[in-house]
């Protein structure tokens, strides 16, 4: 009996129960939801079964469904655009941010902090400020870009189907900014200096010093970066109903507001379940490639 | 310790005060109303439940005011976890999605014995809206439609003297009046993908002979055509594909659009703001004389079935009932029943709009009503868009949202 109770308060029962806490929490809040979207996704729901478990059974029927949308393909592009293409930018834009905030120059951290009021704006108030620059007939952007002799007629951003995922994504591309090149900045941070000074001495110019130092060093943080933009970029929801509400005719309709779009405006809960659980899976095989690409960084 | 006992005592009298309040008002019911008025301003749902509430009659009115995009959610939510208010007010072709899976009580019977509510002087429309299976499942709170409101300066300075009858007559005044150097377009209306949309687009494909299970007339392809091509002119805004109605037809009251396809909640706002004469029209048909048709818009109210006090519940409805003829003059909004008189504003403009909107409801159809609505609406107005974006052809459009209908209906 002592011994049970010296092995709890010190020893491997005290592990087992943390982990074992642990896992209860990960179970609750994130398990139990999981595997209920699973069963969903394989049944008919809607608002007045939604209470009981006796639900009928459908099979694949939800997922057969959901492929033959006639939209469905639109979806898949244009959340591949958005999720490339704010990746691409929030990393691009964030690492030369980052990188020009390394420069000792006066006020440069003061400077680089306040990029953070990007990143600290609930999406929905950023979703309605971006609603308003980009605005057809009296947006400011149209007004700039006007003024600048770029365009001579009116970009309607949010009303024209070639344009408008691009709207949304330079939006979300605004709002990360700041996560990245904050993350990127603490990367940078860590590269000791003399690496670059005995480099200079040997002669190696800046983009040699760029690819052979600063990138190489770099490696896991822009791995956590960018899996970390893919997380959150997949996440993003709040910019969708307050910019273009995946209009016109779904051209900027991505796979998370088009779940919210099946369970909450067309109240079928199952195939909006259909569509996470696609995208669980998209996710779970880009996550595999991360931890796969960090493995051996992990180990050494 | 001594401090603890003195909290304890505390604690136990508060407690016995808190057990003895509901015991004194233990005959009192309490209904809850949910509605979105309120939300932007003063309505009758949120004015008539405090008056019942101050009444001494042992029924407490507990008002909650929703937003309109979350009112059907939220009261599936609560339905589904057994916390339903007793009345819940929504949007009509939202109605049949809980009354015919019988979440809201059948108030057949009580109507019939109710010296308050008679169901014989309701508009069609609206009546059918609340009808589910040849019963009674609630009452047209209030009504509108859409017409046409037009800037009658801009018409006399371009020389046209009446408004338009018909859609031919639509587009070529239109076009006469868009002034796209000075920013100024030739009407504005609002194709949105969602409700809106639906709102305005399926009256043409009524009026040309087609309804909700019959979307692909040749009128609604024709008129497709023809706004797809005003909107390439920039006769039209391509913004007309997300602004809602409240928007576009602002930039016809700043004098930025010449016609606004709206409704009469735009008219007290229009008397405010517009700085120029205009008027009202009916929606224009394709030939002269042909079918007409408009938008049933408005809300309903309904005692949801899991009610525990259905008879209070239902003198609450009969209390907002025995008000409607302060709808229009308190509210602007027009009632659902022919037996309630509107007297006039004095406001000229006003008046001459209400005259138009209520020969205008004679024609207006309801959307629905049907369980699955909200899909049905969201295959027209994906049509509406696919076709005005130019990424279908209208008759391809159409012939896909008739395909996703046809699935939805049988």
């Amino acid at each position: 009996m002592r011994r049970i109770l010296s092995s709890i308060t010190d020893g491997k029962g005290f592990d087992l129960i943390m982990v074992g806490v642990t896992m209860l929490f990960l179970f609750a809040l994130a398990g139990v939801p999981l595997v209920y979207n699973v069963v969903m996704s394989f049944q008919q729901v809607d608002m007045f079964n939604l209470n009981t478990f006796s639900r009928p059974f459908a099979g694949f029927e939800n997922y057969v469904a959901i492929v033959s949308q006639p939209e469905f393909w639109l979806v898949i592009r244009n959340t591949a655009i958005f999720v490339f293409g704010s990746i691409a930018g929030q990393f691009i834009f964030g690492f030369a941010l980052a990188i020009f905030f390394m420069l000792s120059f006066p006020f440069a951290s003061t400077i680089r902090g306040l990029f953070l009021v990007s990143w600290v704006m609930p999406g929905l108030v950023v979703g309605a400020l971006w609603g308003w620059i980009l605005a057809g007939d009296f947006g400011v952007l149209n007004a700039i870009l006007r003024g600048l002799g770029i365009i001579d007629g009116t970009m309607f951003w949010k009303s024209d189907p070639n344009l408008s995922i691009w709207a949304v994504t330079i939006a979300n591309i605004w709002l990360g900014l700041a996560f990245n090149m904050m993350l990127l900045s603490v990367g940078l941070a860590g590269i000791p200096r003399d690496l670059y000074e005995a480099a200079e001495l040997d002669g190696a110019n800046g983009w040699q010093r760029f690819t052979t130092i600063t990138l190489p060093m770099m490696r896991s943080t822009i791995g956590a970066v960018l899996a970390l933009g893919l997380i959150y970029t997949l996440q993003q929801f709040d910019l969708f109903p307050a910019i273009t509400e995946g209009g016109p005719a779904n051209s900027s309709n991505v796979a998370q507001y088009w779940a919210w779009q099946w369970s909450f405006q067309l109240f079928d809960f199952a195939k909006g379940a259909t569509v996470s659980m696609m995208m669980v899976i998209f996710v779970l095989i880009a996550s595999i490639v991360y931890v796969r690409s960090t493995r051996h960084e992990v180990r050494g | 310790m001594h401090f603890t006992k003195v909290g304890l005592l505390a604690g136990l009298a508060l407690g016995a005060l808190v057990a003895a309040t509901p015991a004194q008002a233990q005959e009192d019911v309490t209904i809850t109303v949910w509605s979105i008025d309120g939300a932007n301003q003063v309505g009758p749902s949120d004015t008539f439940s405090a008056e019942f509430d101050e009444m001494d009659n042992g029924i407490n009115v507990e008002y909650r005011i929703l937003q309109f995009d979350e009112i059907v959610n939220e009261t599936l939510r609560a339905y589904a976890t057994g916390n339903a208010p007793d009345i819940v007010s929504l949007d009509n072709p939202d109605f049949a999605l809980f009354s015919s899976r019988g979440a809201f009580l059948d108030i057949t019977e009580m109507a019939a014995e109710s010296d308050v509510i008679n169901p014989e002087v309701y508009f069609e429309g609206p009546l059918n809206s609340v009808s589910w299976d040849g019963k009674l499942y609630g009452v047209g709170k209030y009504t509108d439609t859409i017409g046409v409101f037009y800037n009658k300066d801009m018409f006399a300075e371009a020389g046209i003297e009446n408004p338009p009858q018909t859609w031919a007559e639509f587009e070529e005044y239109a076009r006469m009046l868009a002034k796209p150097d000075q920013g100024i377009y030739g009407a504005t209306l609002s194709a949105r993908g969602n409700e809106e949309g639906t709102f305005q687009f399926l009256p043409v494909i009524q009026m040309s002979g087609g309804g909700y299970d019959n979307v692909n007339t040749e009128g609604a392809r024709e008129w497709l055509s023809m706004v797809k091509g005003m909107i390439d002119d920039g006769v039209l805004s391509q913004d007309v594909l997300s602004l809602g109605q409240w928007d576009s037809t602002g930039t016809f009251n700043s004098g930025n659009a010449a016609m606004a396809i709206s409704g009469p909640w735009e008219i007290d706002r229009m008397v405010e703001d517009a700085d120029f004469d205009w008027g009202v029209t009916l929606l224009p048909t394709f030939g002269e004389g042909d079918e007409r048709s408009s938008a049933l818009g408005g809300f309903n109210l309904g005692i949801m079935s899991t009610t525990e006090h259905p008879e209070e519940a239902f003198k609450v409805l009969e209390y907002f009932v025995s008000q409607d003829d302060r709808l229009f003059p308190e509210f602007g909004y027009l009632p659902t029943r022919s037996d309630v008189e509107l007297p006039l504003s004095g406001i000229e403009k006003k008046d001459a709009a209400l005259a138009v909107f209520q020969e205008q409801l004679q024609y207006a159809q309801p959307r629905g009503p049907h369980p699955e609505w909200q899909k049905i609406s969201k295959a027209i107005y994906d049509a509406e868009q696919a076709a005005l974006t130019g990424q279908m052809t209208p008759d391809e459009a159409l012939s896909q949202a008739q395909a996703t209908i046809d699935t939805i209906l049988n």
